[in-house]
């Protein structure tokens, strides 16, 4: 009775048979899930990143700066587009409300984004393949990625980061 | 009745509630915060070759 | 020295329905905390109904700014004010008219209530005055007015002083009760209030220096920092609701079918397992942020190895078979489910009681699992499959929970009767079967990309531009109507509590109860040997299926993404 004392021999009454085997099957899937995560990350090729580096919005903003003018190819919409090459470090900044630069990726190849914040918190949200990783200011943070698909793929914001969220999109191209 | 109450570990701690307040507070702030917040404070910076590579310096 | 000797009797009336001592004083202080949750509750309503019909893009009535405004007033009104003050209610009745004690000091609780109603108002008036668009999580650097920190700072503290009475309520208790055990309604409350004190200390940690940093006497937040702490405000204050509903589920099947536990140990051994380990969930809204590393991840965000699902899972079989087994002992014991054909459904309370579990099993606690895992979160993390999983988890889940249990709460802690009864059968269906509908399509509209917290994805006015899979239109819709069909659920039973508490007809007695209360089962016939409760049996292999399925499924999706590490 939910609302009044157990009975006096509570501690140890038998567990039902049912109840029992419920019991242990729930333990086992728990458990399960649990080493499942750890399976996964050892050896599957989709796993957050735990690459981070400290930083300041300035040197992050130095170092963007300088990427953007070793690589660049073109302008659009008044975002710098950049290509580096595969292998290489690559340098994505964002800031109320935008992203800067716009990259350009080659399929199946590696790099390594860093990704950081000028001002507040954003989200960094790949689309359609929907990969989606925190922005933090002050915070440089290192995911190796490696596009397995070509085309175009938005940069939203995912993060509310002030009135002009909303408008805060970026574009990554891979091409073949 | 006469007989004497059984006595059990078990109910001795699920009823005490103060052990387990402790217990509640103590394991969140050393598994989630303090270890938390040790990892955030031990964040190396950017490596020296990549500031390099391309600042050039 | 002399004990002096209290006339504690001026203060109890003895309930006429159900035997229990009630203290007045706890009486007063419950009622006027219940007052406010529903008031925040109505709050939260209407801002939802403007919501749905700016995020359906169709309608998209709201303009930015009243946007992020509105939905900053939901999220705290709905997820934090509400709740907190409907279990801040329960706390203090809970631990007098169940426990048959009296309250350690109403000094203490009215100053708690009434601290916590000042920060509530301070935290409503600033963002309704647009000084706090940063809605709930208020993630620093992004800065609200100082007002709404002292207003958040001063609801923490407040509630911390009626969660410390409810502990002394118990000192008292066990003090006239030694060596006896809490009823377990009461049990599954202070899980709760257990877990209410990490999240009170957690916000006060991090919004004390908050509050300094936006009167500009610190002049840095550190984002991750603050991050990390606030989660442990804002992800164990859902995990007190887990608790308190849990207890209330406890509490409704024994008052609609005189349904018990069959095994005390293992539900309180549940309860158990919430206190030491679900707390540490919090490291679900961490999964995929920089700076901390994956062993940590992997630890916390699993509730140390998933102990806490495993707990959830016990009350899953504990709440059903407890109404099984009444049930059966009246001799509804054809088949697997007779005893669940048989149930009282025209009990609004009983009929709110399934679906609150369902919702909060199939959909809510599904959902969470695998948005909480250190992968899947990658394709999760801040899209609407987020909200989509809370709509399932608090409010199909503790919301009808609370709702229902409300329907018992007008006639015996506010002693009038329901007003326009007849209506009460309809509002957990209409509000259950809304936003189960509403979960669902959030949670595929996420699965599709959609952000969350986003006034606009066609993204008007940005430099670039990107367009969701068109089937998405369908999904918008489908929130839309569940939306609106909760949303009038919602507002049937606000109607009725406001009607009923402010000017219904007086509860004079056991004569005048609408909604009713079981009698007791008639006893078992001895110890048996079999299967207690088959048909929950089956029910419950039917969730772990159901379960492992969508656990596979979202791993299957994120292993056709790109490659990360």
């Amino acid at each position: 009775m939910a609302i009044l004392p157990p009975r006096e021999d509570w501690p140890f009454q038998k567990i039902a048979r049912d109840e029992k085997i419920w019991m242990g099957i729930a333990f086992c899937v728990s458990i399960f899930l649990f080493l499942w995560m750890i399976i996964w990350h050892v050896y599957a090729k989709q796993n957050p990143s735990f690459v981070t580096y400290k930083t300041t919005p300035e040197e992050f903003y130095q170092l963007t700066k300088a990427f953007i003018e070793k690589y660049k190819v073109g302008e659009e919409n008044g975002i710098p587009v950049v290509k580096p090459p595969p292998g290489s470090d690559v340098f994505m900044i964002g800031m109320q409300f935008r992203w800067e630069p716009v990259l350009i990726l080659k399929k199946g190849e590696e790099y390594r984004l860093h990704i950081s914040s000028l001002d507040v918190v954003h989200g960094i949200s790949i689309q359609p393949v929907n990969m989606n990783f925190m922005v933090l200011p002050k915070y440089d943070y290192v995911l190796t990625i490696r596009p397995t698909s070509s085309g175009e793929f938005a940069v939203i914001c995912n993060e509310f980061c002030g009135i002009g969220h909303h408008m805060m999109i970026g574009k990554i191209i891979v091409e073949e | 009745m006469s007989e004497e109450k059984r006595s059990s570990p078990i109910k001795d701690f699920f009823d005490d509630f103060m052990l387990l307040l402790f217990l509640g507070v103590t394991i969140y702030a050393a598994s989630y915060l303090i270890w938390g917040l040790m990892e955030l404070a031990w964040l190396p910076p950017i490596p020296d070759e990549i500031k390099q590579s391309l600042l050039g310096r | 020295m002399a004990v002096a000797v209290h006339d504690w009797e001026k203060f109890f009336r003895t309930c006429d329905v159900t035997g229990f001592k009630v203290d007045l004083r706890a009486e007063k202080i419950a009622r006027l905390n219940a007052v406010v949750a529903v008031v925040a509750f109505l709050i939260a309503i209407i801002a939802a109904l403007l919501l749905v019909l700016t995020r359906w893009q169709m309608f998209h009535i709201l303009p930015v700014d009243w946007y992020y405004r509105v939905l900053t007033l939901h999220g705290l009104n709905g997820l934090v004010f509400w709740i907190i003050f409907f279990e801040l209610a329960a706390l203090v009745f809970g631990s007098t008219a169940f426990l048959n004690t009296r309250i350690s000091s109403p000094t203490a609780g009215w100053l708690g209530s009434v601290l916590a109603i000042i920060g509530w108002l301070m935290v409503n008036y600033t963002i309704f005055t647009g000084n706090a668009d940063v809605l709930m999580t208020s993630y620093a650097p992004l800065k609200a007015h100082p007002l709404f920190y002292l207003g958040m700072i001063l609801f923490a503290v407040g509630a911390l002083v009626i969660v410390m009475v409810f502990f002394a309520n118990l000192m008292i208790w066990r003090r006239e009760n030694p060596g006896q055990s809490l009823p377990l309604f009461v049990y599954g409350l202070l899980a709760a209030a257990i877990i209410a004190v990490v999240t009170i200390a957690s916000g006060a940690i991090i919004y004390i220096p908050t509050l300094l940093w936006s009167v500009g006497i610190i002049s840095d937040i550190d984002a991750a920092v603050y991050r990390l702490v606030w989660w442990g405000l804002g992800h164990p204050s859902q995990q007190i609701n887990v608790s308190a509903h849990v207890a209330v589920w406890y509490l409704l099947a024994f008052l609609t079918v005189g349904g018990t536990s069959i095994n005390e140990k293992v539900s309180r051994f549940a309860f158990v397992l919430y206190i030491l380990a679900i707390n540490v969930a919090s490291a679900h809204h961490l999964l995929v942020d920089p700076a901390v590393s994956p062993v940590w991840k992997v630890w916390n965000t699993s509730y140390v190895m998933y102990l806490a699902v495993f707990a959830s899972m016990i009350h899953a079989f504990a709440v059903p078979s407890a109404i099984e087994v009444a049930q059966r002992r009246r001799g509804y014991t054809k088949g697997l489910f007779e005893w669940l054909k048989a149930a009282p459904w025209g009990n609004p309370a009983f009929s709110g009681l399934i679906l609150s579990m369902i919702i909060f099993g199939f959909i809510g606690g599904i959902t969470g699992v695998v948005n909480g895992m250190e992968q899947t979160n990658i394709i999760a993390h801040n899209t609407l499959s987020v909200p989509g999983h809370f709509k399932g988890a608090v409010v199909g889940g503790t919301v009808l929970a609370f709702m229902s249990v409300t329907y018992y709460l007008i006639p015996l802690l506010f002693r009038k009767k329901i007003a326009f009864y007849g209506l009460a059968k309809f509002v957990p269906w209409l509000f259950g079967i809304g936003i189960a509908i509403t979960a669902v399509s959030l949670y595929i509209l996420g699965a599709f990309g959609i952000p969350r917290r986003h006034w606009d994805i066609t993204f008007s006015g940005g430099p670039f531009t990107f367009t969701f899979n068109p089937v998405v239109d369908f999904f918008w819709a489908l929130f839309g109507v569940g939306g609106i069909l909760a949303v009038i659920g919602a507002l049937i039973w606000i109607l009725q509590v406001v009607v009923s508490v402010f000017f219904g007809q007086p509860f004079r007695g056991p004569q005048d109860l609408q909604i009713p209360i079981a009698e007791p089962p008639p006893p078992s016939e001895g110890e048996h040997n079999g299967f207690a409760a088959p048909g929950t049996f089956v029910l419950v292999l039917l969730f772990i299926t159901a379960f492992i399925i969508f656990v596979a499924l979202n791993y299957g999706w994120l292993a056709a993404m790109w490659e990360v590490k």
